[in-house]
Formats: structure tokens, C-alpha cells, sequence
């Protein structure tokens, strides 16, 4: 069966953002960073014009380009994983980083791969010897405690 | 002669418990990083950066140009194993090398051959770099503003042309690179620029977040998909002894060896070509010469051949890094963001100015062979138990390292924010067909490319001149135009006929 094609996709969208970037790149280069001094020569927004031109030109031919490529199939099962991350950033703020990480590896393994609980806790017990031994103990990095520990602390 | 006593100091400076430890570390996880397919090189030593912020600058170059190195070796297991290449340059081993384990039932002696024939070619890329780095340094000493403007545009397009399936999607993300970079701070005036009022985007976009991001968690994404595949090992068991090869079997690999470390080698130091081109040129090469058994059914001269190539390219590569400091790879463009992330420049005075630095990452080149070997023929009768490690299970453990990478950098959830970003773009861009490799090359080289060509424009008050003037900054310019219009001039010979299109 063929393929329904959708008058504008990713393939068209992502040039076009190209296109709006280098625009915006070039107008603050301009009008804000200042281009070209006769004394002083190159100024902040000189690098950044030069190479927007070029990515406006880049842009516009993959955007022309991209009207004979093929529309692109987006498993709805692989932004579960950038999902869970977002979750995890929010639940950060509230319970700290190390637990929010913690559900998030229980819950993946046994709600969402459907792992054994023995699966589980090893792979648990691998990422939490990588996270303590190497990054608390090893790296000594001061992990985000959330909200409702800082408020306890207080 | 010079070289030499500078790599022995080298070996001096390499022989501490910490380097020796650290050496063994990197190669351990480059064969493990290298025989999971999916993973890869760049996205191996971009997740392992943070992990080295501990370490003076020798000791942690040295761990992640081991684990770089081993990678090469570990990316043939699962090509031998299970038919699929661990990394790109494997490609080309599984032709011959899984025919030889399942059609001629010589597995262990596959692996072997794999082995011994990365050890050679990686020697022969490492001598070269010896007596080649600091050569090249010296050239690179005579590169005013307007040839090194020149050499780092050669640099960045060549890999956005051949990177990727469509060169000006490579273009676009070189580009796209190199603005990314240019966010934050001014370098020379110090003005502050295209930080829309935002006080993080005033540092700029971070960079070991931000390639996590593009390579590690992308990648990540991108094994969803791949999670419920099984994988079909072609053997139950495997042992050191069944894996010996025969006095036969190692003539049979030395010549093909020799010959594709010295082609792998200089391949290896152009700037885009990288392993995967050595492999393939490897094998291509060695279908011109003749071979005991037919290429591409299990002889051993194919696996040779593409093996030592890649791992010859692999060695070469340090050379245009560590003299002129240009990036041949993504890998490389990570490594290069690492040294300078430590207050290192690469570059011609590198080895005038930090001989320590450079000569002791050479002779862990050396080291890192050594023990990778070793390491690489001692896990033979474990890889059957590391190949079957599902890839549903590595999801999580590859996420939590992103994530947690990503904060240490900065201590801050800003960076595990731009990782974020930056790994959904990346997943998106790689899907659609743009490779993400020229944008972390780009993002590195950015800063030098600003700097120089600024210096350039000044020095020649705004005239394109400069660029034309002296024969070295001219030859590059030469080479740029012709990569620029090649795929134009590919196209017309295409409809004129004298070339033949793709196939549908």
C-alpha cells in the first residue's frame, strides 16, 4: 500500500528551521553584534553572519532536496524513553536525582520491559555500583537532593 | 632517531600504576563498547568523559584513546559472531569473517586472525605517527591565520561531504555546528552574543552534555527499536585453545596485515576518511591481490585485511590531532574537545610545549595494543555469555549514565537539560538522514576556526586575497573547491551519462 504523504514532514521541517536559525543568526549579527569596523575589522557578529549564509544556502537546497525523500515512519515506542527522562527531570526537582534515577530504572525493567525482579536487581545493582562508586564516591559530584529533603534539612 | 629517545620518554612517563591501571580500564571497555553492536566508538568515549575529570590530562587521554583503540578490536566479535558489525569499520570484517565461523566452522580462529591482524596494523599506524606527528607539527608550524583558516574549512567540509548519505545535509549540520558554538561569549572581544537574555546561554552551550546528547542518548533512542531483536550467536561455546591458528593460517594474514596498516595508516590521517574508509579500501585492495580461499567465503586474508586497515586508520588518526589539531572523526572531534577541556591546545606546539603530554599518549598507543591483545584473546571463551547481554537491559544502564555524565559536567540539571535536547535532535537528525558526526566535529573546531579567520580578515583588511596568496593556504583552497563542487560536478556527469546513477 502506498504511503500517504503529508504535504509538509520532519523531511521538510528540519530544513526550514535551518532557514529560520540563519535568518535570526544574520538579522542579530547585523543589527545587534555589529559585521565589520573600519578600524577594528571583524566584529562579534562577523563569524556568525559568514556561516549562517552559508547554512541559509545549505538549508534552502536540502529544503528543495527534500520534497524526493521518502516520508519517515516514528515509532511512537521510542519517545517512551525521552518521556521517562522529562519524568525524571520534573521528579528531580521534587525527590532529588538519585531516587528519581532509581524508579526510573525500577519501573522500566519490571513494569515496562517486564523483567524478572532478578533481572531487575542485578542490572539495579550494576548502574548503582557505575552511579556510586564512580560518580559519588570516585567523582564526589554533589547530586541534587529535591525539595522535600532540602526542606527537612532546613 | 630524535623520536625515538622522545618515545622511550614517553614509556617513562606512561609506567605508573595510575596509567598502566587506567590503559587496561579504557581497553577493557573499548572491547566491550566495540562488540555490543549499536554502541559504537564515539558514543563510547563521549559517555566515558566525565568519568575522567579526575585525572591529570596524560592519564585521562590515555584511558580514552585506549578505550578508542580497543574499540576497533571489539567491533569485529559481533561481525565474526553474529553477523552484525559492532561499529562501522566492522562492516567490512563480517564479509569474511562470519562466513569463517559458521560456513567454516572456525570461529575462535576468525576472532584470532581479527586479533592479530588489528595488532600489526596498529603497530605499523603507531610507528608512523611516531616519526609522522611531530613532522607534521613542524609543517604546521610554518601555518599562519589565513592556511589554517583554510585547513580547518578542508577539515570540516570533507567530513560533512562524507559523512552521512546526502553531503548537503552534511553542510547544513557543519554549519549548524559551528553557530551552536559561537552562542555564548565573544572569545576575542568577550562581548556577549546570541544569548537571548539567557544567563546559561551566556557560558554558551556546554560541550560534554551537549555531545552525550547528540551521540549517546540519541543512540539510545535509537535501540528502542532494535530491543526485542534476538540475537543468533553462531556458537555455544569457545575456548583459548580452539582458537589457535596454524604457522599457515598466520602467513596466510602477516602480508595482507603489513600491506592494509600502511594503506589503513595514511587513510587514517585525512581529514573525514577515518577507519570505516580504511576498511573498506583494505578489503577492496586485497581483492586485487590473491587469496587461498575466495574473498567474501571465509578467507582469512579479507578479515586481515580490513582489520589491520582499521586499525591502522585508528593510529594515524592521532596524527593530524595531536600536530595540527584537527579531528580526522567524531571520535576524534571528542577526544580533541576532551584535551582542550583539560587546558590543552593541540596543535604544532604541542609537542614543544607539553612533549610529556603528547609522547606519553603515543607510547600508551603502543601500551594500549599490547594489552588489548591480550585482553581481546584471554575473553574469547567469555564473548558467547557478553554478546547475549540483551539490549532491552542496556537501555536503562546507557540512560542513567547520560544523565547522571551530564550533571557531573556542571553540577547543574542545565546540562542535563542541553543533553536532552540535544539527544531528541540528534535522535530526529539521524532518522531523517542527517549524520550527527559533522556537528560535533564543527562544534569543536568552531573556536579555532572564529579566531583564526578573523585574524585573517584583519591582518589582510577584509580581503579574500590572503586566502590565495601563499601556495599552502591556495593548495587547501584548491581542495576545498574541488570537495565543494564535486558532488555538483558528480551530478552533471550523472545526466551527461558518463557516470552511472544510483539504483532505486
Amino acid at each position: 500500500m502506498e504511503k500517504r504523504r503529508h504535504p509538509i514532514s520532519v523531511m521538510q521541517i528540519i530544513p526550514i528551521v535551518g532557514i529560520l536559525i540563519s535568518i535570526t543568526f544574520i538579522y542579530l549579527g547585523f543589527a545587534k553584534y555589529g559585521f565589520w569596523d573600519e578600524f577594528k575589522g571583524p566584529r562579534p557578529g562577523f563569524f556568525p553572519v559568514v556561516i549562517s549564509s552559508f547554512m541559509l544556502i545549505a538549508s534552502s537546497l536540502a529544503l528543495v532536496f527534500s520534497f524526493k525523500e521518502e516520508p519517515i515512519d516514528w515509532p511512537l515506542e521510542n519517545w517512551l524513553l525521552p518521556l521517562s527522562v522529562l519524568a525524571v527531570l520534573i521528579a528531580t526537582f521534587i525527590i532529588g536525582l538519585l531516587p528519581s534515577l532509581a524508579i526510573f530504572v525500577l519501573l522500566w525493567l519490571r513494569v515496562f520491559e517486564k523483567c524478572t525482579w532478578k533481572t531487575t536487581l542485578t542490572v539495579f545493582a550494576i548502574i548503582a555500583v557505575i552511579v556510586v562508586g564512580a560518580f559519588v564516591l570516585w567523582l564526589g559530584v554533589p547530586f541534587p537532593k529535591g525539595f522535600i529533603i532540602n526542606m527537612i534539612n532546613n | 632517531m630524535e623520536n625515538l629517545l622522545h618515545l622511550f620518554e614517553g614509556f617513562s612517563i606512561l609506567f605508573t600504576f595510575q596509567n598502566i591501571i587506567v590503559t587496561m580500564f579504557g581497553a577493557v571497555l573499548g572491547l566491550l563498547v566495540g562488540a555490543m553492536p549499536g554502541i559504537g566508538s564515539l558514543a563510547g568515549v563521549a559517555l566515558l568523559l566525565p568519568l575522567t575529570f579526575k585525572f591529570n590530562p596524560t592519564t585521562a587521554i590515555i584511558m580514552l584513546g585506549a578505550l578508542y583503540y580497543a574499540n576497533m578490536y571489539g567491533g569485529a566479535f559481533s561481525s565474526i559472531l553474529i553477523g552484525i558489525p559492532g561499529d562501522g569499520p566492522a562492516v567490512m570484517t563480517m564479509m569474511d569473517g562470519y562466513p569463517m565461523a559458521t560456513q567454516r566452522n572456525r570461529p575462535g580462529q576468525a576472532l584470532l586472525t581479527s586479533n592479530l591482524s588489528s595488532f600489526i596494523g596498529g603497530f605499523i599506524g603507531m610507528v608512523i605517527l611516531t616519526f609522522m606527528g611531530p613532522l607534521l607539527a613542524d609543517i604546521g608550524l610554518k601555518f599562519g591565520p589565513a592556511e589554517m583558516t583554510a585547513l580547518l574549512l578542508v577539515a570540516m567540509t570533507s567530513i560533512g561531504w562524507l559523512v552521512g548519505e546526502n553531503p548537503t545535509k552534511g553542510v547544513l549540520l557543519t554549519m549548524f555546528g559551528i553557530l551552536l558554538a559561537s552562542m555564548g561569549m565573544d572569545t576575542l572581544s568577550g562581548y556577549p552574543r546570541y544569548d537571548f537574555g539567557n544567563i546559561y546561554l551566556l557560558g554558551g552551550i556546554p560541550f560534554v552534555p551537549f555531545v552525550i546528547g547528540m551521540v549517546g542518548f540519541s543512540q539510545v533512542m535509537r535501540l528502542m527499536s532494535e530491543r526485542h531483536k534476538e540475537t543468533k550467536i553462531s556458537v555455544d561455546k569457545l575456548s583459548i585453545k580452539d582458537s589457535m591458528i596454524t604457522l599457515h593460517d598466520f602467513k596466510r594474514l602477516f602480508f595482507p596485515a603489513i600491506r592494509s596498516g600502511f594503506l589503513g595508516t595514511f587513510v587514517g590521517v585525512l581529514p573525514g576518511a577515518g577507519a570505516t574508509t580504511a576498511a573498506f579500501m583494505g578489503y577492496a585492495v586485497q581483492k586485487s591481490f590473491k587469496s587461498e580461499e575466495p574473498m567474501g567465503s571465509g578467507a582469512i586474508e579479507g578479515i586481515a585485511a580490513c582489520e589491520a586497515a582499521n586499525n591502522g586508520a585508528a593510529a594515524g588518526a592521532f596524527a593530524p590531532l595531536l600536530a595540527l589539531g584537527i579531528p580526522g572523526s567524531g571520535t576524534g572531534a571528542v577526544l580533541l574537545g576532551g584535551l582542550m577541556m583539560w587546558g590543552l591546545n593541540p596543535g604544532p606546539l604541542l609537542f614543544t610545549n607539553s612533549p610529556e603530554f603528547a609522547w606519553g599518549l603515543i607510547a600508551s598507543l603502543f601500551l594500549a595494543n599490547v594489552i588489548t591483545l591480550m585482553i581481546a584473546w584471554g575473553v574469547i571463551p567469555f564473548l558467547v555469555k557478553i554478546l547475549s547481554v540483551p539490549t532491552r537491559l542496556m537501555i536503562p544502564v546507557i540512560t542513567v549514565i547520560c544523565i547522571v555524565g551530564s550533571y557531573s559536567t556542571s553540577n547543574s540539571m542545565y546540562g542535563v537539560l542541553i543533553m536532552f535536547i540535544s539527544g531528541v535532535l540528534g535522535y530526529i537528525l539521524n532518522r531523517t538522514g542527517y549524520s550527527t558526526a559533522p556537528a560535533v566535529l564543527s562544534f569543536v573546531l568552531a573556536p579555532l576556526l572564529e579566531s583564526n579567520m578573523r585574524k585573517a580578515f584583519i591582518i589582510s583588511q577584509g580581503s579574500l586575497g590572503i586566502f590565495f596568496e601563499k601556495p599552502i593556504s591556495l593548495v587547501f583552497m584548491l581542495i576545498l573547491l574541488v570537495i565543494l563542487l564535486f558532488p555538483a560536478g558528480r551530478l552533471v556527469l550523472t545526466k551527461l551519462g558518463v557516470l552511472k546513477g544510483k539504483k532505486n
